[in-house]
Formats: C-alpha cells, structure tokens, sequence
C-alpha cells in the first residue's frame, strides 16, 4: 500500500526524540571535557612550575664566587650530562664519568649542558646562570630567558622553543654575593603534557560513560512514555476497519487526548453522515418504490381489463418502462446502501454461501423457468463473514445478468466452494461473454449492454463490484468453464482472516 | 378466500384488490393499522397484507401486536425497504412472508396463495397443488379426474414434504431426511428413481420440476 510506505518513512516521534537528545548530548560532552580539561590543567601547570622554580632556587643556592671573582657552581645537583633521546641509564656517579672536580666542570661551560633532573624522570633539563647584561656566566648559553618584572627573588616564567625541544622556563632573579644573577632552569613538557593527556583520558572516559548512561535512561524513558501511545495504535488497529465506535478517552495520555478528540469528533461525523445517509435512502426508498409499486400493479390491472389488441400492446410497451424505471430505482438504492461506509460491523455475520445459492436460485427460478434457462447449481461447504443482505444483493445481480444475457433454452450455473483456503461465489452463463477488453468497463455505472430482456440498468455489476470492494473480495470477469459464455467469480479472502 | 389489505398508497391499495379480485380472492382494504382491530373482530381473514410504512402505527408494530393478542392470522409484509434487518424484524416478529416493492401482481398472488394452502394444510389437513388434492390426514392425493393416487410409502412423504414448501426448492438431503428413518440409508439416486415415479403417477394434474444442482420443486401444472 502506498500510504503505508509513505507513513513508514516519516520520521517517527522517537526517531526526533533520539537525534534530538543525542546530538546535544555530545555537545555537552565536549563541552564538559573541556570545560574539565581547563579546570585542572592551570593548577597542575602551576605545581609544575613550582617545581621547576624551586630547581632554580636550588641551582642558585649552589652558586659561589671563585679566586678570581668568577661565580661558579660549586657542586652541580643534578645527574649527568646527556643529549636528549640517547640517554644511558642513570649512572653512580651523579657527577659524571668525565668531570670530577666542580672546577673543571664550571670550566667546561659547554654549549649544551643537559642534566637530568631525577634519575628516571621522561624531561630533559637545561640551565643557564647569566648577569642582567645578557652574559652567561655558567651553562646553555643560548636557552632563553623568561621576562619579568627584574625585582630580586622574583620568578618569571615562559613557554619557548629551543633546539626543537618545547620547554617550559623558569627565570629566578637573586643576588650571589652582592652580584645580581639570573638563574634560567628549562625544562621539556612531556611529563606535563604526559599528566594532563592522562587526566583528558580518563575524564573523556568517565564522561563518556556518563553520557551513555544517560542516553540509556533517555531511550528507556521514551520507550516507556511512548507507551500509551503504542497501545492507543494497538487499539485502533484491533478494531474493524468499518467501526465508527469512538476511541476510549480514558488511558490516553494528556498530550494525546486532544487527537483523539478530534478523531473521535470525525468518527462521530462519519457515523451522523452514514446514518443521515442511511435515513435518507430508506425514505427515498420509500418515497420511490411505492408510486412505481401502484404504477406497474395499475398497468398489469389495466392489461388484464382491456380486451383491445392494440391497447394492450400499448400496455406492455408502458409496463415495460415502468418495470426498468423500478429496476433502475432499485439498483441506485442498492449501489447507495452497498457503499462500505455505511454498514457497521454488527452487519457482518457468518453466511452460508451454499443457503445463499439456494435462496438466489429459489427466488430467480421462476423467471429462468418463462425462459426455459436450466438454472442450476454446483455447491461445496463454504461460509464467509459478510453482510448477509449484501452478498445476497450481489448474488442477485450476478445471476440477473446473466439471465439477461443468456439465450432462451441456455444455461446457467451458480457455483460455490473454496479455492484453497478462500471461500468463492459464481455465476456461469452460456450466453455470448464478454470479450477480455470489454470486461473492465462493464463494472462501470451505467455502462449498459442489451441484453436478452431489454435494456438493463447498467449498474447490475457496479454493484456487484462495490460490494466485493465492502468485503475485501476479488470480483473477476473469466471465460465459461463450458462453452462461449461468461464465468463472474467473487473470490472472498481466506477464511482465516477474520474481517 | 378473503384478505386484508393494510395500505396506505390508494393506487397501489386500488391496483391489489382489482389484481387480486382477477386471482379470485376478495380483498377489504384499510389505509392505517388502528383501523385494523374493528374489521377482524367482525369479518373472518384468511390472509393480511401489511405494509410496514404506514402512517401512524406502523407495520411493525401491527405485527407485534396481532401477534401478541394471539392472533393466527397469516401475515404478508410489503415494504419499500429492502435491508435484512427489515426483513428479519418482521419475520422475527412473526409475519409469514416478505415481499419487497416493487413486484408484480402474479408474484403477490402466488405468495397470498402458497401462505393461505399452507395455513390450510395446518387446520383443513387439505392442500390443492394446481389440479392435485392432498389430504393430509387421509394421506392421500387425488387427481385432476378426482382419482385417488396409488403411491408407495416413499413417494407419499415426498410428495408431502414437497407439498408443504409446494412453490420454493426442496433439497435432495431434506427429501432424504423426510423419507428415512434414523436407521436406514439411502442415496441420492434413489431419490431421483422415487420422484421420477410419483412424477409419472401425479399426470397433468401437478408436476416435479427437478433444478440442478439444488432439489426439486413441486408446481402448478
């Protein structure tokens, strides 16, 4: 079904609430990790600091002035000297292998001094002890310094790249012996960028569990929410598709209510208007019938009295049109009452289709009889769920078609039974049939042929073809199992499906 | 034979009493169901014609009440209406026969005609197919000629079954189920070779029409 398909892809009330709750979720999620992220990264970068300024003090501290007024260091406090990323493990010798005395170490003053600052830490450490002139007095004479305020004990530090290393500076401003010195300790940031990567893992981590718990509880509370929705639909949809009975307002959620207000609103006009419609067929019924009741019963008086050849001729000729004019009347009635909005589903019994056959067959019998049609009929058991006075009508106008259509002395059969597991109704004639690209259009109103007894109405399979709509039925027009005649079949769904 | 007719259109009450009268049957027509009590207190009925839309009360109600006061009176409902609901109303209520405007008159008359042979057959014993007599408590028919037919056991309850639905279809298995008892079989072509022998013996006077398929019907001739 077309309609079915188009519904199914349009987005469901769940679907919205998913994408709408998830996608802000993960916002907030990036949201807080940052937030988090900002939230400890300044104290953690401030203790790192800390640190390092105290090395500096430190280094400091060591600082004394030598025979010749130089200052040097008097014992160096940190491990051996090593490029970074070809480091041996720690030695013994915290003094290196090479520079025993303090002296010759000072006096090395290599370009590059690295020192480690605790034995197995991941950082590479610089320093340089230089005057406020920009001298180095002692170590990396290239490492930067950090600006600051140039007040004495103060610490100034700073981000700068050297020797393709990030390092991190720290610049302590002291005095040595009334000499104003600068001491400068750098120090790389993987240990730092190591703690805070570290601290980002595990708040993406329980951050991220947080929000799938979250979400979880989200989607059990719409499955849970859209529950009384999910039931209302389970209710209509165990109803009969011909009930106009209102929905129940009672376990519907507030939200809800108001559709199925207005639903019940619409139900309760469809019912008036199939009831109006009702009301007015029955006094049009009336209204009708019965003028055309004393009319023909006039006439057929009136032929009865008059001996006049001609007049009685006359007669016929006005019978006749009066008896089409009824028939007619009667057809228009009843495609009006077979239309499906109109019957309820209290209308929908079991009906026997072999006492259907029966009572058609009885009431049709003597007509076929004037013709001298074999009327006949070929029944197996089968029932089906239907309005009985339609099915009924249907079986009527099968068989007043093909009385119609069928020659003097011809044949007509009624069949019924089940195919499979559908119950089946049909109507076999021995007339001239219908040629497969006629038989669409005969199931149109007022599409008339002549018939063997006149002009019919054109509505006889119009009929038939509403009233199999009514029952989910199949209507098909086929060629006579025996000879050139036409075989109408009303093919019913199976017997399992309840409607 | 004398009807009652209860309806309210003057050309269709004008056209069933003339067509009717032309049947051999006498009818009293009336346009409203109050009036209906006076006449039958006064005059024998073998047969009302109802109309259910009558003005005032209506058919329906008419029905019930005869009913209710006991009344035997076969009853034949006319309607413009042509639902089942209408139809089972009425039958439930207890009228004898439907029939749906617009109809012809010899339809009418056959109807009037198989409901008043069988409320005969209920208090006369005596039925008249066509030209054939059936007494029922005598069991026996006579013909045309007024002889007496010589019929088996078999071809009686036929033709007594047959007589009593006498104008609709009887089925093979209800003929069956009115020949045997509970203790005896018989088939469907034995049936046939039964009626095929009354049929011989009822002559010109009645007939058996066999419909295919569906049972037999017994007629005028």
């Amino acid at each position: 079904m077309a309609t079915g398909s188009k519904l199914r892809r349009a987005p469901s009330i769940r679907g919205r609430l998913v994408v709408y709750l998830l996608l802000p979720l993960v916002l907030l999620l990036v949201a807080s990790i940052w937030a988090d992220h900002k939230t400890f990264v300044t104290p953690l970068y401030d203790a790192f600091d800390r640190a390092l300024s105290h090395t500096a003090v430190a280094i400091a501290a060591h600082l004394e002035r030598g025979k010749d007024g130089q200052l040097y260091l008097e014992k160096p406090p940190f491990g051996p000297r090593h490029p970074p990323g070809n480091e041996p493990p720690p030695p013994d010798d915290v003094f290196g292998n090479h520079d025993k005395s303090p002296e010759r170490f000072v006096a090395r003053n290599g370009p590059a001094v690295w020192r480690r600052l605790f034995p197995g830490a991941r950082d590479s450490f610089l320093y340089r002890v230089s005057l406020p002139d920009g001298r180095t007095l002692i170590g990396d004479e290239g490492l930067p310094i950090a600006q600051g305020n140039n007040a004495v004990g103060d610490f100034s530090f700073s981000d700068a790249t050297y020797r393709q290393l990030v390092l991190r500076i720290a610049s302590y401003r002291t005095q040595v012996d009334g000499q104003a010195v600068i001491v400068s300790v750098g120090e790389t940031v993987n240990r730092r960028s190591h703690a805070v990567r570290r601290l980002d893992t595990v708040i993406g981590i329980s951050d991220g569990i947080q929000l799938l718990l979250v979400l979880g509880l989200c989607l059990f509370g719409i499955t849970v929410a859209l529950r009384p929705i999910n039931r209302l639909r389970e209710r209509i949809a165990e109803r009969q598709p011909q009930s106009l009975q209102p929905l129940p307002l009672e376990p519907v959620p507030s939200e809800v209510r108001p559709l199925v207000q207005s639903l019940n609103t619409l139900l309760t006009t469809v019912r008036d208007a199939a009831q109006a419609q009702q009301h007015f067929l029955t006094n049009a019924a009336h209204q009708l019938r019965t003028p055309l009741t004393g009319l023909k019963a006039q006439l057929e008086v009136l032929a009865s009295e008059t001996h006049d050849e001609a007049q009685q001729e006359r007669i016929a000729r006005l019978y006749g049109s009066v008896d089409r004019l009824a028939h007619t009347a009667s057809q228009l009635l009843a495609l009006a009452r077979a239309e499906p909005s109109t019957h309820s589903p209290g209308d929908f019994t079991d009906v026997q289709l072999e006492a259907l056959i029966g009572t058609v067959a009885d009431a049709m019998l003597d007509r076929t009889i004037a013709r001298d049609i074999d009327l006949g009929a070929e029944c197996a058991p089968a029932h089906v769920r239907g309005v009985h006075w339609l099915l009924h009508e249907l079986l009527i106008n099968l068989v007043d078609n093909a009385i119609r259509h069928t020659p003097d002395g011809g044949r007509i059969t009624l069949r019924c039974g089940m195919h499979g597991h559908a119950p089946y109704l049909e109507v076999e004639d021995s007339g001239p049939g219908i040629p497969p690209a006629e038989r669409e259009r005969v199931r149109e109103r007022f599409y008339s042929t002549a018939g063997k007894e006149g002009q019919s109405s054109g509505l006889g399979l119009a009929i038939v073809e509403e009233i199999a709509r009514g029952h989910q039925a199949r209507f098909e027009i086929l060629d006579a199992l025996e000879g050139t005649g036409a075989r109408m079949r009303v093919e019913f769904r199976p017997a399992a499906a309840k409607e | 034979m004398r009807i009652l007719l209860v309806e309210d259109d003057p050309l269709v009450s004008d056209a069933i009493v003339r067509g009717l009268a032309t049947a051999g049957y006498v009818v009293d027509a009336v346009t409203d169901a109050e009036s209906v009590q006076s006449r039958l207190d006064t005059t024998h009925y073998d047969l009302a014609i109802v109309d259910l839309g009558l003005p005032g009360e209506d058919g329906f109600t008419l029905v019930r009440r005869l009913r209710r006061d006991g009344s035997s009176l076969p009853l034949l409902i006319v309607t413009a209406r042509d639902g089942l609901d209408d139809r089972v109303n009425a039958l439930d209520l207890g009228a004898d026969d439907y029939l749906v405007k617009p109809f012809a008159l010899p339809e009418l008359a056959a109807r009037c005609r198989a409901l008043i042979r069988r409320a005969t057959a209920a208090t006369a014993n005596e039925m008249t197919v066509g030209q054939l007599r059936i007494d029922l408590a005598g069991r026996r028919a006579m013909d045309n000629a007024g002889r007496v037919l010589e019929l088996t056991r078999r071809e009686w309850s036929i033709l007594e079954c047959l007589a009593h639905h006498s104008g609709r279809v009887v089925s093979k298995e209800r003929l069956i189920q009115a020949i045997v008892s509970w203790d005896e079989e018989i088939s469907g072509n034995a049936i046939e070779v039964h009626v095929s022998r009354l049929r011989a013996k009822l002559g010109e006077s009645a007939t058996v029409r066999g419909i295919r398929g569906l049972g037999y019907r017994l007629d005028d001739a």
